[in-house]
């Protein structure tokens, strides 16, 4: 099974959210599996809740697809 | 036997709250069905839960109806409601309680019920 370093994750969120105020990702095993992301943008604000996971979910498209992560938690917080 | 994806958009539409998860509830096997379960008994849920690893191709149709990639998914009357992170956060929060007594009224009752999809 591929896995993945918690780095290229955040570099591939910060792709997708160049505006963001915090990118944060734990490697919550350090099995580099399964991982805790945490974005805070004003790219979430009137977001609901479902589309702002959509929105990491979809910057994680790959990674998710080929099973290099295999558990993702998302917290998500619009801009302060 | 109806095809997979009518059968899935059959459990989607009809149960009052769905949740599609790996595992049962008896036997959880994977750590967010787990905690999307236990948010869905908190909130004191009637959960219809589809165990989605006896086959791949159930997860597959599953994402292609939902546009939702990860597992697990809960659905409340036919509405995408999120995975496990979402689900806990509007526990948390109250809103997913507000939104099933809006849709089920405040005598729900909290009971648990599998569903098997045929497969071919």
């Amino acid at each position: 099974m591929a896995t993945m370093e918690a780095e290229a994750i955040r570099l591939l969120l910060r792709g997708a959210f160049p505006e963001a105020d915090e990118i944060a990702v734990e490697d919550r095993t350090g099995g580099g599996d399964h991982f805790q992301v945490t974005v805070a943008s004003p790219a979430f604000d009137g977001l609901s809740l479902l589309d702002q996971h959509r929105r990491v979910n979809e910057a994680l498209s790959a990674p998710l697809a080929d099973g290099s992560i295999h558990e993702l938690r998302i917290k998500t917080k619009g801009s302060a | 036997m109806k095809p997979l994806q009518e059968q899935i958009s059959d459990v989607i539409e009809q149960q009052p709250v769905a949740l599609f998860m790996k595992g049962t509830p008896e036997a959880v096997m994977c750590g967010n069905s787990y905690r999307a379960l236990n948010a869905l008994h908190a909130a004191g849920a009637p959960v219809t839960t589809v165990d989605i690893l006896p086959d791949p191709r159930i997860r597959q149709e599953l994402s292609a109806l939902s546009g939702w990639p990860t597992i697990p998914q809960v659905f409340v009357k036919g509405e995408l409601i999120g995975g496990a992170d979402i689900t806990e956060e509007l526990v948390a929060s109250g809103e997913l309680q507000r939104k099933l007594d809006d849709a089920l009224g405040p005598e729900r009752d909290g009971g648990l019920r599998t569903v098997a999809l045929e497969l071919g």
